[in-house]
């Protein structure tokens, strides 16, 4: 029942005395009123902006975070006022709701913005009025794909695992090409030879002059048969030996060969061994000739080279039913006009109409405004009917185009935005690895300076930005305490990423063992030493605020990738792994990771952690990015 | 020599049609009636603001505190100030949504609008309430006898009874129980003219309904079932 509504329910009950008369049974007793003094005016204080609202306009919605007691926790004794650190604009809005019984979606804001804040005073977006409901369905379907193609190319991008056996890296490669040197090289091979292919197609039939022996025109490919058949040859190989190595490569080799682009491999190459196993039969050879035709195929290969052909052909399917219409609609108008000429021309001597399917060409050619001329009425009412039929014809194309057009507009705005988003991501990344390590020392900076007393002027004199730690929050101070308290339950202590880099280097053999599991069981102990070492020393490197090493870059990456995914989960796992003997978590670089057995927890897992921890109050993501650096 | 044969003619007059046509839409034939002037009154919309505060205070029996509330009630649902009998409809229509209560409302809108001009203002809306909240139970049945009375001609005929009844057990809707049988509308009528009309003329007039119901302690406990609605 809408709120407003219920304002009238006082005056449906009066009116129900009408039926008192009628009765046929006594009626029940009236429910017990709680006495309804409470309406008076509520004070809501959003951020500061003050909203006044009666009570009863709130409690129209008993199921909402304002309707019931949820918002208690919210009330401010001092200022006797309810507070909520939330949007005002927005908030705007939710009150409006309250009040008129609709909920509208404002353009200008950001759609997740507005549906945290929903979700937060617990009001269902299905509820939204009519007149936004449109908006902001289409704004969410926007953002749910815009999230989607980020996280596929992600995973995409996630496969830098090693533990791809052979065929799927071959497959990866396959698929996409600036991943490895070797798939680009052959990603440019192949198009060269698609274009060499079809060139010579082409060119084969260009005649070459006159051959002596005979008074007729060669083609270049009578002319040269010899070489054109080579380099048939070569293409057709070429495309083989691709064909069977994507076969091979592919994870689901059923749903390759049902694919598009496999068919069409095979539709290009199959002419050619046609070819070879038929003989110079007089018979087949006419269908040999036609086999040929099928050879332009090829060309449609390059739509693995092409991602705007791609486009075209996703467009061409998704507007299929406009097509559809444009064509029955065309199919209508050509029979009916078609009819109407047959007839207008019958009585006309020596007129081309010779019947209504030879007249289905005169109207083809006119709609589409072509003209070729060949057929042409010679009647007052054939060139009238004819020039209603020129007339709409423009009309009938000219109506589903731009419905096409702006199909097309709209996907191919789409992938150029995953390109920019794709390019804005790396420096993007780089940023936020800056802003990142920036704070990551922030903990390491503590250690030095804050934690025990006698070592601060040793600190001091170690690290200038010593002063910055010393105005240290409260709240950085108890989180390093935290951190410091896990090191003493641990027995292991944090260091940063480069001191364990080298200290792994040091203790690590030279077999580049690709091992998969129990990888990270073996890392510490390069580090235990380290650490012990220089726990002794007290002394500690000045950890780079570049942390980015040599062949971190691609580490780094996937750790930053990974801000938004696989959360709660991670971070879980990577908490287990702190009191876990051994971890199997997947390394990016199995080849520092040595082969002795090591009893403790890592802390490697735990040091960026503790690290990022200090640098971003988000545990969660933080988390994420350092277990999945190592 | 110009011989027009049929289909030649249909191809003239297609195309003197279109000629025709063409030279409406540029508006120098005039033709087709105006319907300008209809959408013009629509556009104005109907706005009505209530008498003061205090003169409804002492025209009817609520307090102050009681009509601000109404008011406020009232304005948000009808911003223009008046309800006209589709919006009535409508609001009467959500508090039973599992029958038809179109025709009891419509009873109901000509019971409050008093003044029947097709519109029940705020006034109406609130003396009306009044009436039904406050009032005593000679006027509550004067009320209840005005309902009943479509054609408002001081007689309840067992036509109208009839029609009224039925508007109530549409509001029943279709799913109930017992189900409701054809003939269950017509029963209560007649039970309702048995024990109403005392001289048996068919009709019950204003005096037979109020002593009839004053006799019936039911109906009296009944009356008084709503006094704190507001």
């Amino acid at each position: 029942m809408a709120a407003g509504v219920a304002a009238w329910l006082p005056f449906a009950r009066a009116a129900a005395i009408g039926w008192m008369p009628v009765a046929s049974a006594p009626m029940p007793p009236p429910p017990r009123d709680k006495k309804r003094g409470q309406d008076g005016l509520i004070i809501l204080n959003v951020s500061g902006t003050r909203f006044q609202t009666w009570r009863n306009t709130l409690e129209r919605y008993p199921d909402t975070l304002l309707g019931s007691t949820e918002r208690d926790f919210f009330f401010h004794e001092e200022t006797n006022e309810y507070f909520f650190d939330r949007d005002p604009d927005i908030f705007r809005h939710i009150l409006n709701f309250y009040r008129t019984g609709k909920l509208h979606y404002p353009r200008h804001e950001c759609i997740s913005a507005y549906d945290e804040e929903l979700a937060f005073f617990g009001i269902i977006p299905e509820i939204i009025g009519d007149c936004c409901y449109e908006e902001y369905k289409d704004r969410r379907r926007e953002n749910a794909e815009r999230i989607q193609d980020d996280e596929e190319n992600d995973n995409n991008n996630d496969l830098v695992m090693p533990d791809l056996s052979f065929r799927e890296s071959m497959w990866r490669a396959f698929e996409n090409p600036h991943t490895s040197t070797m798939a680009l090289v052959f990603y440019y091979v192949t198009g060269f030879f698609i274009a060499v292919s079809v060139m010579a197609n082409v060119v084969e039939t260009v005649p070459c002059g006159i051959s002596l022996n005979r008074a007729k025109e060669l083609s270049c490919g009578e002319r040269y048969a010899l070489a054109f058949f080579c380099l048939d040859t070569a293409c057709v190989m070429i495309f083989t030996v691709e064909y069977l190595l994507r076969l091979i490569a592919a994870p689901s080799r059923y749903k390759f060969v049902k694919s598009v682009m496999s068919i069409i491999d095979v539709v290009a190459i199959m002419p050619y061994y046609i070819g070879l196993v038929m003989t110079d039969n007089e018979d087949v050879s006419g269908a040999f000739v036609t086999l040929r035709v099928f050879r332009v195929f090829r060309i449609f290969k390059f739509s693995r080279h092409s991602a705007g052909l791609r486009i075209l052909g996703y467009t061409l399917k998704s507007c299929a039913s406009e097509l559809g219409f444009l064509l029955f609609s065309l199919t209508m108008a050509i029979i009916i006009f078609a009819t109407v000429m047959f007839y207008a021309e019958k009585g006309s001597s020596a007129s081309k109409f010779t019947s209504i399917p030879a007249a289905f060409w005169y109207t083809i050619v006119t709609m589409t405004t072509l003209g070729y001329g060949d057929m042409v009425p010679k009647t007052i009412m054939g060139k009238i009917f004819g020039s209603i039929c020129s007339l709409s014809g423009v009309l009938v194309i000219a109506l589903p185009v731009p419905v096409i057009v702006s199909n097309f507009s709209r996907i191919y705005h789409q992938s150029q935005r995953a390109e920019k988003r794709r390019a804005q991501k790396k420096t993007r990344l780089a940023r936020i690895r800056a802003a990142k390590s920036g704070g990551a020392n922030a903990y390491l900076q503590y250690k030095r300076n804050g934690m025990l007393v006698d070592m601060e002027e040793e600190a001091s004199k170690e690290a200038g930005q010593a002063l910055v730690c010393k105005a240290n929050p409260t709240f950085e101070t108890q989180h390093h305490h935290l951190l410091h308290c896990l090191e003493k339950t641990t027995n292991h202590e944090f260091v940063d990423e480069q001191t364990y880099e080298t200290s792994c280097m040091e203790v690590s053999l030279a077999k580049p063992s690709m091992s998969r599991s129990s990888s990270m069981s073996s890392s510490p102990h390069g580090l235990s030493s380290c650490c012990t070492r220089r726990n002794k020393r007290k002394s500690f490197n000045v950890p780079n605020s570049n942390m980015a090493g040599g062949r971190r870059g691609s580490i780094q990456e996937l750790s930053t990738i990974q801000i938004r995914e696989r959360p709660l989960s991670n971070s879980r796992s990577s908490l287990n792994a702190k009191f876990e003997e051994t971890v199997p978590l997947n390394s990016e670089e199995p080849s520092y990771i040595t082969a002795a057995v090591i009893s403790m927890p890592t802390p490697p897992v735990t040091t960026p952690e503790g690290v990022d921890l200090a640098s971003s109050h988000d545990f969660l993501q933080s988390n994420i990015v350092r277990v999945s650096a190592l | 020599m110009m011989n027009l044969e049929g289909l030649e003619m249909i191809a003239v007059l297609v195309v003197v049609v279109v000629f025709v046509k063409v030279l409406e839409q540029f508006g120098l034939l005039e033709s087709g009636y105006d319907d300008s002037i209809e959408d013009e009154l629509e556009l104005s919309a109907v706005r009505h603001r209530p008498e003061a505060l205090e003169q409804l205070e002492a025209q009817t029996r609520f307090s102050r505190k009681e009509l601000q509330i109404l008011y406020r009630g009232f304005k948000n649902e009808c911003p223009s100030g008046v309800v006209n009998e589709d919006t009535f409809k409508e609001i009467y229509a959500q508090f039973f949504p599992q029958g038809d209560a179109s025709t009891y409302a419509h009873f109901l809108f000509n019971a409050f609008d008093t003044d029947h001009n097709g519109s029940v203002s705020f006034e109406d809306f609130v003396m009306g309430l009044s009436i039904l909240l406050r009032g005593s139970v000679q006027e509550k049945l004067n009320w209840a006898f005005n309902l009943y009375d479509i054609n408002k001609d001081g007689y309840i005929t067992k036509e109208e009874m009839l029609d009224i009844i039925k508007s109530i057990y549409d509001m029943m809707g279709k799913c109930t129980y017992p189900i409701l049988k054809e003939e269950t509308p017509r029963q209560h009528v007649e039970i309702f003219f048995q024990k109403m009309d005392k001289n048996r003329d068919g009709v019950v007039t204003i005096d037979e309904f109020i002593d009839c119901c004053q006799n019936d302690e039911n109906i009296m406990r009944s009356m008084q079932l709503f006094e704190n609605v507001i």
